[in-house]
């Protein structure tokens, strides 16, 4: 059972502010779903929409062609940016309870919360109160409470924060496994580089509106290839000659390394030989489309500029 | 199961199974007893703790050896040799703890005893003085003035008043004092137990949309249900206190009758300080009131009272982030509370007078006035079924306001929510 998220015309407002403006997207079974946005977009207020906390004031979301509404809610799995749980329950019996309230028997959500605490290498936490667990264990266990019930489509607002590298690693690793086994799965994020590492389709909303939209190659072959990442061995003076020409801008630079944004009339070769030419030791240099950063700047501002949101293709 | 009573019965076992559940409901009334009984044990104590010493400066020449006779017993009076300015330095550095000065004109009944103590020397004290300085001038007044040894009898006696109250089913010893202090106390418990469970209710919610759990749950259950459920499993926990309680108090009853009457049986038993021989309450008087048609009205009120503030409490809960910005919002909610308990006393006095009637069918002041009533009166059937069923419909009314103003307010962060922007939820949820 693989069940497609459909948002269509979207909207919703607060008082008198517009949080989410027709907004439309798709996200697939079995694939990535990227959900960007700076901060205050409206990626939380979509997503509160697409988990039936809050109903829109037009358009609809459904998933699987259904509506959304309790029925759905028990096929979906939220995993919110601000973690919360109960302190003082246990591990196991807070678990189930959650898992319960998605519409699972007792010993099915026993079976389940077991299972996944072992995946996770946490069976010994079964018992324990959540309020001893450290800050990295809790979220563990609040990214089980939302994939226990095994649902279909499964929502995860900024699941990495507060991680360190090797639980990331774990958690992503069990992302991907999601995807594998055919789930609809949305990552919100305003972390760039972990989109473009795990994304499929993604969909950039700023200020309520859509301002890009697309699976990850399409987005990134609309911008052409004018970005070098140059990597060198001595004084890199040379890079600030040419920005003050106006030749380019710096997106990252650090020591021995810089990634640069070519400009119109700048060629690649340009580049190449002023490093030469200041006596530098290339040992790399590549040309590829600008990092997801990059095009998310541009797209927010282009969305600004040019207020009424620009004719996207749909995925 | 139906999602709410999953909710009810994580919140209620959350609770109930605490140490801090089980020491409450043991604790609380072991303390209340202390309460009670502490003054009474320290004055027990305190009487034991060595004698007074009292001079009389007998100025009137006659009355000493009297007065000497008639105090108690803890007293060591003596004939007092000096003039009353080194009595008083004497009481000063506490060689005496009292000076007496008895005038001549008390011989007249024109004049009045003096006693010279310490500071904080306590009012029992000059009680027992006081009564026995009239005595011992009756005494001698009376012998002065050749009454008969038979008038100085009459006067020695102290009868008493038996309060007997009649009903249909017979009558009860004592029947005004016990239902009285039966009322008081259940208009007592009443209150607290709703403001108790009632401020758990509001502590609930607060917690869960502080630590943010409330985002996950309105992923998964509708807002009332997870208002319901709340108030649902709380309100279990407050009827197993009362059950708790009432189970407790009735084997404290039993055990504690028989030690009772045995303990106030033989009067030769009380001695000096003791209490009085006869209790001022009959332990039968009790168990004749506690009828199951008061009980259950007692458990009807507790309901309706703790359903209808519960759902207030959650709706001021909802709509802040700490418990400290509450004070504010639950004013309102709190300050109508009150108002039954400045008319307890009234109640207990007069309460069949118009006033009474309606603030014991009134909601909400009817939680705590209705069982006040019923005990210490024959209230008419009808009045308590238009009671229940006016606090009915108020809880039903106060739910649905506070589960408009829930669903908006637990998923609002930032701004403090003042009471403008509850009515407008309320409007526009």
């Amino acid at each position: 059972m693989a069940l497609a998220l459909r948002l269509e015309n979207v909207t919703k407002r607060y008082d008198k502010t517009l949080a989410v403006d027709d907004v439309s997207f798709t996200a697939e079974p079995g694939r990535l779903f990227g959900l960007l946005g700076p901060n205050g977009a409206g990626k939380s207020s979509t997503i509160r929409m697409i988990t039936n906390i809050t109903t829109p004031d037009s358009g609809s979301v459904t998933l699987g062609g259904e509506p959304v509404g309790p029925a759905s809610q028990a096929r979906m799995g939220y995993l919110p940016e601000e973690r919360g749980l109960y302190k003082k329950m246990k591990v196991g019996e807070q678990l189930v309870y959650l898992a319960q309230l998605k519409g699972l028997a007792a010993p099915d959500a026993e079976r389940a919360v077991r299972e996944w605490l072992e995946r996770f290498g946490a069976a010994d936490w079964y018992g324990k109160p959540v309020g001893d667990l450290s800050k990295g264990m809790q979220q563990k266990v609040q990214f089980v409470s939302t994939v226990a019930h095994d649902p279909e489509l499964c929502i995860f607002d900024e699941p990495f924060s507060g991680l360190d590298p090797l639980n990331a690693e774990v958690l992503q690793e069990t992302i991907v496994d999601l995807r594998a086994r055919g789930k609809t799965v949305v990552f919100a994020s305003h972390r760039m580089e972990q989109v473009e590492r795990l994304c499929d389709d993604l969909c950039l909303i700023s200020a309520g509106r859509v301002v890009l939209r697309g699976t990850l190659p399409e987005v990134k072959g609309r911008y052409g290839r004018d970005t070098a990442t140059v990597e060198f061995d001595g004084a890199d003076g040379w890079i600030d000659r040419l920005v003050e020409a106006g030749a380019m801008r710096v997106l990252s630079r650090s020591n021995g390394r810089a990634e640069l944004r070519l400009g119109p009339g700048t060629r690649p070769n340009d580049v190449l030989g002023a490093a030469l030419a200041a006596g530098v030791e290339v040992s790399q240099f590549g040309l590829h489309a600008p990092p997801l950063t990059e095009i998310f700047r541009m797209a927010v501002e282009a969305g600004e500029s040019a207020p009424p949101a620009e004719p996207v293709p749909a995925p | 199961m139906n999602k709410t009573l999953l909710i009810a019965r994580s919140e209620y076992l959350r609770r109930v199974l605490t140490k801090g559940f089980v020491l409450g409901v043991l604790l609380a009334p072991v303390g209340m007893v202390l309460l009670i009984a502490l003054p009474l044990l320290t004055s027990l104590i305190s009487s034991d703790d060595g004698e007074r010493r009292v001079a009389v400066l007998d100025e009137s020449g006659q009355l000493y050896q009297a007065v000497a006779e008639a105090v108690p017993e803890r007293f060591a009076v003596e004939r007092a040799a000096a003039p009353l300015d080194s009595l008083r330095a004497q009481v000063l550095d506490e060689r005496l703890d009292m000076a007496i000065v008895l005038p001549p004109s008390l011989l007249t009944g024109t004049g009045d005893a003096t006693a010279y103590t310490r500071a904080g020397g306590g009012l029992a004290q000059f009680d027992d003085i006081r009564s026995g300085v009239r005595d011992a001038v009756r005494g001698v007044r009376l012998r002065e003035v050749g009454a008969p040894a038979e008038v100085q009898a009459v006067l020695d006696e102290r009868p008493g008043l038996q309060s007997v109250t009649v009903t249909d089913d017979g009558d009860a010893a004592d029947g005004a004092f016990v239902a009285s202090a039966i009322g008081y106390v259940s208009g007592f418990v009443i209150y607290f137990l709703v403001f108790i469970y009632g401020a758990m209710v509001m502590r609930g919610v607060i917690e869960e949309k502080q630590n943010r759990i409330v985002e996950v749950m309105a992923s998964s259950v509708r807002p009332f249900e997870l208002l319901m459920g709340k108030v649902l499993g709380i309100g279990a926990v407050g009827l197993t206190q009362i059950a708790l309680w009432t189970a407790l108090g009735a084997v404290v009853l039993a055990a504690l009758g028989p030690l009772l009457a045995a303990f106030a049986g033989p009067p030769a038993a009380a001695g000096p300080g003791a209490p009085p021989a006869d209790l001022p309450f009959d332990v039968g008087a009790i168990t004749a009131l506690l009828t199951p048609g008061f009980l259950l009205i007692l458990v009807l009120c507790f309901l309706g009272g703790y359903l209808f503030y519960a759902a207030l409490f959650a709706a001021v809960g909802s709509a802040v982030e700490q418990e400290s910005d509450a004070q504010a919002l639950t004013i309102p909610v709190t300050l109508p509370a009150i108002v039954p308990m400045l008319f307890l006393f009234p109640m207990l006095e007069q309460p069949d007078s118009s006033l009474s009637v309606v603030l014991s069918i009134l909601p909400p002041f009817s939680t705590v006035l209705l069982p006040v009533r019923v005990a210490v009166t024959d209230v008419p059937f009808w009045q308590i079924a238009l009671s229940l069923g006016l606090l009915a419909a108020a809880f039903v009314g106060a739910i649905w306001v506070a589960a408009r103003v829930y669903r908006v307010g637990i998923l609002m962060y930032g701004k403090k929510a003042t009471f403008r922007d509850l009515a407008k939820w309320v409007r526009t949820a």
